[in-house]
């Protein structure tokens, strides 16, 4: 009896192991192979994990072009975060709480960028802003304000999914009494139903700031010479010659994130992210 | 007061869906232009891009690609993800459970291309896990994964396997334990009581979190292009080299609107396949 049971549970268990072994793997070969002096092949820098020897070398030989590549990124996924909430919070409130006919169509659409593969909604921006260069004579490619309008598409849905899961949660007998109680429209929403939304607002932020700062398939067709992303940096070098760098400013993000999660962690609690995540 | 609601949903709707609907009706009209190469287009449109598309097996061959390993990826992410959301939504100590499930946000977290470029260090031809494999003897050349559609497949798994834990996790959180128990005591062996009870309860959320990654990953274009070694062509690589490499605007345009359609085609079907499925089971119990 015992046997039987020790087989599937060793078998199980041996699954989630190398689960989480596959899915932390990479990160944390990226930040030992950052550290790694490297062996130059053919004038090319080649890193290995475990690092054979440890130095600061590729962090002070971080290209300043990285660097702006880096601030681009932030300040464009700062934008998407900002106009998505300021988007998205008066749109989950509108689905959530109007009886317009038709909401369930209404919240489909809010959430239709997610279902169109990034690489097609970086064509459809392209395509629209050539357009607008060929009939008016002036369009947004290859400018900020066109890079950032692409992300603010797909942080959107991000921020009316997680607001609206904290709204349909929301006990509306709290604003009632709120009201009954003598404050007027607006404070009851100030101080009553904002505070109650609030980690649902963070948590749809946060999401449209990840997925806009990670992103590579909007960026490729939208970004030009001046403005181009850190992802997608990264990505150019992959893919065609290979900057030892890439792999610390790389560790630099992931140290960034962490400690963003950190605050997440301290402030909210990271179970939000959990509760809002799976309808993104 | 309900007017209220209606007047501050409005002004964000007709932002989102002019968006929405300008740029997609844009870019699918985009394809419909006869497409002159480096760059031109013609000024009629017509439908030779998709006779094209349609007649070229070039194209066709990475639409079936994209498919076949977009369905690869969805069972054994499936395998892989379920036993780890059952074993954490089963976990006795519930701070066990949390760090479990911090640790998947944390690698959720994480910029794509950042663990695209940590893959390429591991599973290269010169990468970690050749290193181990050729020292322990277990293989006598490297494994060659990197640049091929296996490549393409481990990065994808890594990018759907967080999210696919997340979802399952929170379907089957909801199921009671006291029904496995039921199962248990009445002398169901736990194959038995995980076939007959837990797995039919979570089949709906199974399905759902299935055709979200099934989703992802036909158009995932970050990992095929990388862990490809620029060799797989899966549709997103393809339309991505007709654009940036070939100026072909319309032909891009094209194979984007062809990439839509397929999926939602795919996603109507399978919802409607699941429906009839539900129905007739329904009609057999």
């Amino acid at each position: 009896m015992r046997r039987r049971k020790l087989l599937p549970k060793v078998l199980v268990g041996s699954v989630v192991g190398l689960v989480y072994l596959f899915l932390l793997a990479p990160v944390i070969v990226v930040a030992g192979a950052s550290f790694d002096g490297g062996k130059s092949v053919a004038g090319r820098a080649f890193l290995q994990f475990p690092p054979s020897d440890l130095t600061l070398y590729w962090y002070e030989n971080i290209q300043p072009r990285l660097w702006e590549a880096l601030g681009v990124s932030v300040s464009v996924a700062a934008v998407a975060a900002t106009v998505g909430t300021v988007l998205g919070v008066p749109a989950a409130l509108g689905i959530v709480r109007s009886n317009l006919p038709g909401k369930t169509l209404i919240a489909t659409l809010f959430r239709a960028p997610l279902q169109i593969p990034f690489i097609v909604i970086g064509i459809a921006f392209l395509q629209t802003y050539y357009f607008f260069a060929d009939a008016v004579g002036f369009g947004l490619q290859g400018t900020f304000a066109g890079l950032a309008l692409g992300h603010v598409f797909v942080a959107t849905p991000y921020v009316v999914g997680s607001v609206g899961a904290a709204l349909q949660r929301f006990d509306v007998r709290l604003e009632e009494a709120a009201l009954s109680l003598g404050a007027n429209r607006l404070t009851t929403f100030r101080r009553v139903t904002l505070p109650i939304i609030m980690p649902g607002i963070y948590a749809g932020a946060l999401f449209a700031f990840m997925v806009s700062f990670g992103d590579v398939p909007i960026s490729l067709f939208l970004a030009s010479a001046t403005y181009t992303t850190l992802p997608l940096e990264i990505f150019h070098g992959m893919e065609f010659d290979f900057d030892a760098a890439v792999l610390a400013i790389s560790t630099v993000v992931l140290l960034g994130s962490l400690v963003v999660l950190y605050f997440i962690q301290r402030i909210v609690g990271l179970d939000v992210l959990l509760r809002s995540g799976g309808n993104g | 007061m309900k007017a209220n609601w209606t007047l501050v949903l409005l002004p964000p709707m007709l932002f989102c869906f002019l968006l929405l609907g300008g740029t997609q009706f844009l870019f699918i009209r985009a394809g419909f232009f006869e497409d002159l190469g480096i760059g031109l287009i013609g000024d009629e449109l017509v439908f030779s891009n998709y006779v094209t598309v349609f007649t070229d097996p070039f194209y066709l061959d990475a639409l079936i690609l994209n498919i076949k390993v977009s369905s690869v990826v969805v069972i054994c992410g499936l395998l892989c993800a379920y036993p780890v959301a059952y074993v954490i939504a089963r976990m006795q100590s519930e701070q066990w459970a949390m760090i479990l499930l911090a640790a998947i946000v944390v690698s959720s977290f994480v910029t794509i291309v950042i663990k695209v470029l940590g893959l390429i260090i591991i599973f290269g031809s010169d990468g970690a896990l050749n290193r181990t494999l050729l020292a322990l003897g277990l293989v006598d050349e490297p494994l060659k994964i990197v640049g091929n559609a296996y490549g393409v497949v481990v990065g994808l798994m890594h990018y759907v396997l967080g999210f696919m834990v997340l979802m399952l996790f929170s379907v089957i959180q909801t199921i009671p334990r006291s029904l496995e128990e039921a199962a248990l005591i009445h002398g169901a062996s736990p194959y038995r009581m995980f076939m007959r009870v837990v797995f039919p309860l979570s089949l709906p959320g199974v399905a759902t979190s299935a055709l979200i990654v099934f989703n992802l990953c036909m158009g995932a274009f970050v990992s095929a292009a990388l862990l490809g070694g620029g060799r797989v062509l899966t549709l997103p690589v393809v339309i991505e080299r007709a654009i940036v490499l070939d100026t072909e605007y319309a032909m891009g345009g094209t194979l984007s609107a062809i990439l839509l359609i397929s999926v939602v085609l795919i996603n109507i079907l399978s919802i409607w396949l699941l429906n009839r499925f539900r129905k007739a089971r329904l009609v057999i119990t």
